[in-house]
């Protein structure tokens, strides 16, 4: 194991210091200490607001707003698609190794011509660790069977790897563009093993 | 008996299978080891045992003879550790084993290392111990195991613990010295370039080595301190900067294992520690990188403050002064500083405050604690609810018996400066008061405080009288006359009578309903014919003290010669229309005394009042909610003491589903969640009389009624029309017995219940989402305990995932033809999904499962490819929610196997 190890010790970012979502906080209202300390201390402080009986339509009415209010896929969801497979060669996930980036994702109009086209294409580049890796194929190709099992039908999913980054780059993209070489690589079992293992750490 | 008989005894045993005889050979060379002479026979003996390594056995099934693989191993162990003369065989053969690609092998040969390392002697152990040091490294720094990486680091901590023994004076010229030399300096290489991936073992290993003993720990201070801050004084940016941070707290914490806390109890150690001479130098970075850098750099400034942590509780390390400056910058990031993300950096701050108050209670009393009270506003003007945050650091870092009595003091004083004003503001602030109140007191063993007493007099006795004088609109404001203040003040005093002395629980039974005040003042509220509202608010409180008495309290009002009275009026209070909070005193009022008060003998009054309120022909009548809210609570405390007549009042409440009146019916199809849901007051906690086989009566009850009227129903189509409301009403009321009853009594009836829950699943109506939502969650807890089997068995798994998928689905607003499934019902049906798909743990071997196809294979395609829309929902929860269902069903359904194959 340790003879095919390319690159056995890179780079790790902090796990505290990866993008995230920050969720918006939840509005606290005066009066109700249902979100801070004494909520989880005294649960029943809280739960005693809510009517006993079960009638809850005034809650349910209170959260129809919320229903309505659309939340369009955007980088930091697909960030967080991709940045939890394993790598390869480590137990460490693709984030944390600086692989897969935020301000390398995006998502495009596929047809910018068609303004009502709900066709997106994600464009995901990544960036091996070291500049020969010869396991950047298979990182892409996890990328890209990643987003394609946790993506919607209209999106368009695009891996290629960050400019300059790369001795054989051009190859490696051929390779992950190519269709038929993509599928036919999905075919062949112990490709598959080694994808389904870098999957099984995504959350 | 000399050589002769040593070989012999090796010849007798070679080629020995049989475990049994295993388990004596081993013991019996291991007294030959200890006891003889073998030093010319060092390596027959060794090679006599060491040819069983490592014990593969493994004990045939149904086992006759009770020896596992484990026992041998050890005696193995025991003859291989035995003595040092085999150390020249036993160690490079163990280090050798370590190339092995087996995981099980290298943890047998690791465990039979620190064995050899803590049995032989220090003079041996440090011949091989850099040996050791140059194989271990590359477990360690290559981890591939955790395991492995564990048993290393120990080995090494072990060797480091056996060269201490007996070293008083630190120098060059140790063993230990040299064992540790090669072992700093490759720390100190990888820790050059603190983020990459080796950084973090080289961290481990520090840690192990430092915190084996004194010497050790010297000497890798020593040793690493210095380049370490030569490296965070040059490096360039903040990431490698809090990594660096990050190894030194590694240090503090092996400091902390070797000189103890403040607190610590052991005798203190006259050594001086290494770490002061870098003091000065620690508080100036650790300072400097908690306050000195931008505030949104939460992680560098969190690890600056765990570092400056540890330091501070390091027993005789910081001056008082110098911890005071730390708890001064805490202060300031809680009260001056936004929030920043999410608030990482004020959590650790208050637990890094509640943490030092354990050890320098004194500093956090006189620098944080009037720091923050002088925060707190008078009262609450209604714009802006800063005081919250406060109340709850303040809350959190009163853990220390003088913190928290200074704190009751305090906020005590200010609730009854609140409840002077003329214009006191909102409410919410004298509730949150008394919240933080009554969170520090659960948060203590009240019942051994010694001021419980002092509590009582002003908590109990002076605002329950402040109550009632509210009550009767002499109060300069109405704060005591808001339902939310009296609840939270209820919840105090109930948990000040529970601790209290016999006698003076005697004095609260008294004053439950006149609270502490004379009849002129305050008339009590059972049979006075014209209480205001203001006043049947007080039986919030009268609740709340009856909740904490005991059950065989004597001096209960109105109680002799029996409760008769006194219920009556109760429940004719309650099935009037009232407040709601203070209906539910009521109903809970009415359900304390029938279940804890009310004697055996005198149990067909609760009976009787069943009977007025439903009388038996009442078929098809109509009743106001509230008396049938009534009649649930009174079921309530009848069912949980498991009354005799416990089965026949749950069938009369089950024939009120069948009411045509729609509003009786679905009124009390809600009810039924009401019956065995926990409750606050009526709790084990306060004493209720609640038997472990009530829920069992119950769900054994009703549940095979309301299986059996669904079918009528069903049955019944069209020719004898049956309301439309009958059917939901049942499986509303099966949700709510469901939602309240434990998993495992519903496991054995789920062949009948599966398709009520699937019924369930297919009402549509808005009313019924928290049904559904009930139902799922219901489904989640089954599937995710005994996995997907248990619904093959039923033969439900097309219907279910059929019912699921169509849950899952989104339908845009403007469709009103469809059903309206809200987010969360989406997400919670694809949770299910989820959860059938992951493969269950399963105790068959896998020789059983192979060849045997997963039942979910009929439905993978469609349930994959419905997901597949799924995942383009408007709602980021429902969106991860479908990319692990499709992910488990991509992943744990296996496809057929080729048949070419």
């Amino acid at each position: 194991m340790a003879s095919e190890m390319q690159n056995s010790n890179p780079t790790i970012l902090n796990a505290a210091d990866l993008p995230k979502r920050l969720r918006p906080a939840p509005s606290r209202k005066p009066g109700i200490f249902g979100n801070g300390l004494f909520a989880s201390a005294l649960p029943f402080v809280y739960a005693s607001k809510l009517p006993p009986e079960g009638f809850t339509s005034s809650s349910e009415s209170e959260s129809d707003d919320d229903d309505l209010l659309e939340e369009p896929i955007d980088e930091q969801e697909i960030y967080d698609l991709v940045s939890t497979i394993s790598d390869p060669e480590h137990p460490i996930s693709l984030g944390a190794l600086a692989v897969v980036s935020l301000p390398d994702i995006s998502i495009t109009p596929t047809l910018p011509y068609v303004p009502a086209s709900p066709l997106r294409t994600v464009t995901v580049l990544i960036t091996p660790t070291i500049t020969h890796c010869s396991l950047a194929t298979v990182i892409g190709l996890g990328v890209r069977v990643r987003l394609e099992q946790s993506l919607p039908p209209r999106f368009r999913v695009d891996v290629r790897i960050k400019e300059g980054t790369h001795s054989t780059a051009d190859e490696v993209n051929k390779q992950l563009a190519d269709k038929e070489r993509v599928a036919a690589a999905l075919e062949n079992g112990t490709l598959m093993g080694v994808i389904a293992k870098m999957l099984e750490t995504c959350q | 008996m000399g050589d002769h008989s040593l070989v012999g005894i090796v010849d007798l045993m070679t080629g020995e299978k049989d475990p049994r005889n295993l388990m004596l050979v081993f013991s019996i060379l291991k007294v030959v080891m200890v006891e003889w002479d073998i030093s010319n026979h060092a390596e027959l003996l060794f090679d006599s045992v060491y040819n069983y390594f490592p014990i593969t056995f493994r004990p045939p099934p149904n086992d006759p003879y009770g020896i596992t693989a484990q026992d041998l191993k050890d005696r193995l162990q025991d003859c291989i550790s035995s003595t040092s003369l085999f150390a020249p065989h036993s160690i490079p053969s163990l280090l050798d084993k370590l190339d092995s690609t087996s995981p099980n092998v290298k943890k047998d040969a690791l465990n039979a290392l620190i064995a050899c390392i803590n049995s032989y002697d220090p003079d041996t152990v440090s011949r091989y111990s850099i040996t050791i040091w140059d194989a271990l490294k590359f477990e360690v720094l290559n981890a591939q195991e955790e395991l492995l990486s564990e048993l290393s680091l120990q080995a090494l901590q072990d060797i480091a613990k056996r060269l201490s023994e007996g070293v008083s004076q630190v120098s060059d010229q140790l063993p230990l010295a040299q064992y540790m030399r090669p072992i700093t300096r490759e720390c100190n290489d990888q820790l050059r370039e603190p983020q990459q991936k080796q950084a973090k073992p080289a961290q481990q290993i520090l840690g192990f080595l430092s915190a084996a003993s004194f010497a050790s720990f010297m000497l890798a201070v020593q040793a690493v301190v210095a380049p370490l801050l030569t490296i965070y004084q040059e490096a360039d940016g903040i990431a490698k900067q809090r990594a660096l941070l990050d190894t030194l707290v590694v240090l503090f914490d092996s400091a902390i294992k070797i000189f103890g806390e403040w607190t610590t109890r052991t005798p203190e150690t006259n050594i001086e520690n290494p770490l002061l001479e870098f003091k000065d130098q620690f508080s100036d970075i650790f300072g400097q990188a908690l306050m000195g850098v931008i505030k949104e750099e939460v992680s560098f400034r969190v690890s600056a403050l765990k570092g400056f942590l540890r330091l501070s509780t390091l027993r005789n390390f910081f001056q008082d002064n110098e911890v005071g400056l730390f708890v001064q910058y805490l202060d300031e990031i809680l009260l001056k500083e936004e929030s920043v993300g999410r608030d990482d950096l004020k959590k650790e701050a208050i637990a890094a405050l509640t943490e030092i108050s354990k050890h320098k209670p004194r500093l956090i009393m006189d620098i944080t604690f009037p720091a923050f009270v002088a925060t707190l506003p008078d009262f609450d003007d209604g714009t802006n609810s800063n005081y919250l945050p406060t109340l709850e650091s303040l809350a959190q870092i009163s853990v220390e018996k003088d913190i928290f009595e200074t704190l009751v003091r305090r906020l005590l004083s200010k609730f009854n400066i609140l409840l002077q004003k003329e214009q006191p503001g909102s409410v919410a602030y004298p509730r949150a008061i008394l919240v933080t109140i009554l969170y520090v007191m659960s948060q203590r063993k009240m019942d051994q405080d010694p001021n419980l007493e002092l509590y009582y007099d002003k908590i109990v006795v002076s605002l329950c009288r402040n109550a009632a004088i509210s009550a009767s609109g002499k109060a300069n404001n109405n704060i005591l006359n808001d339902a939310t203040v009296l609840d939270t003040l209820g919840r105090l005093c109930n948990l000040i009578v529970r601790a209290l002395p016999r006698n003076k629980q005697d004095e609260v039974a008294e004053n439950v309903y006149t609270l502490y005040s004379s009849a002129d003042d305050f008339p009590s509220v059972p049979f006075s014919q014209s209480a205001s509202d203001d006043q049947q608010r007080t039986m919030i409180i009268s609740t709340y003290l009856l909740a904490g008495l005991p059950t065989d309290c004597a001096s209960l009002p109105y109680t002799s010669p029996n409760m008769s009275a006194l219920l009556f009026d109760v429940v004719k209070r309650s099935t009037t229309e009232c407040a709601p909070a203070t209906h539910l005193a009521l109903l809970r009022h009415l359900s304390l005394l029938v279940n804890k008060f009310l004697p055996k003998s005198e149990l067909s009054l609760a009976t009787e009042l069943f009977d007025t309120l439903l009388p038996s022909n009442a078929e098809g009548k109509t009743l106001s909610p509230e008396s049938i809210k009534t009649l649930f609570w009174l079921s309530k405390a009848l069912v949980l003491r498991l009354a005799p007549k416990t089965s026949d009042h749950l069938t009369s409440l089950l024939s009120l589903l069948s009411s045509p009146d729609k509003v009786t019916s679905t009124t009390a199809a809600h009810g039924f969640a009401i019956l065995l849901r926990d409750d606050d007051v009526l709790s084990t906690a306060n004493g209720a009389n609640i038997r472990l086989l009530s829920k069992q009566r119950v769900f054994t009850t009703l549940v095979p009624l309301i299986s059996s009227k669904i079918r009528e129903v069903n049955v019944a189509g069209s020719d004898s029309p049956t309301p439309e409301h009958i059917k939901p009403a049942h499986l509303t009321a099966l949700s709510g017995i469901l939602s309240t009853i434990p998993p495992s009594l519903v496991m054995p009836e789920l062949p009948t219940l599966l398709p009520l829950l699937l019924q369930s699943l297919d009402l549509q109506t808005s009313e019924s989402q928290s049904v559904r939502i009930a139902t799922l969650e219901t489904l989640a807890v089954i599937i995710r305990d005994n996995g997907v089997g248990v619904i093959e068995e039923c033969g439900h798994i097309q219907s279910l995932v059929t019912r699921l998928l169509k849950t899952a689905e989104h339908k845009p607003a403007g469709d009103k033809a469809a059903a309206v499934n809200s987010p969360r019902l989406r997400a919670d049906a694809l949770r299910c999904l989820f959860l059938l798909a992951q493969t269950p743990v399963s105790d068959a071997p896998a020789v059983a499962k192979a060849g045997k196809l997963s039942p979910l294979l009929p439905v993978k395609a469609e349930v994959v490819r419905s997901l597949g829309f799924v995942l383009d929902d408007p709602k980021r929860d429902v969106r991860k929610a479908a990319v692990d269902a499709r992910g488990a069903w991509l992943r744990g359904v296996d496809d057929p196997p080729d048949d070419d194959e």
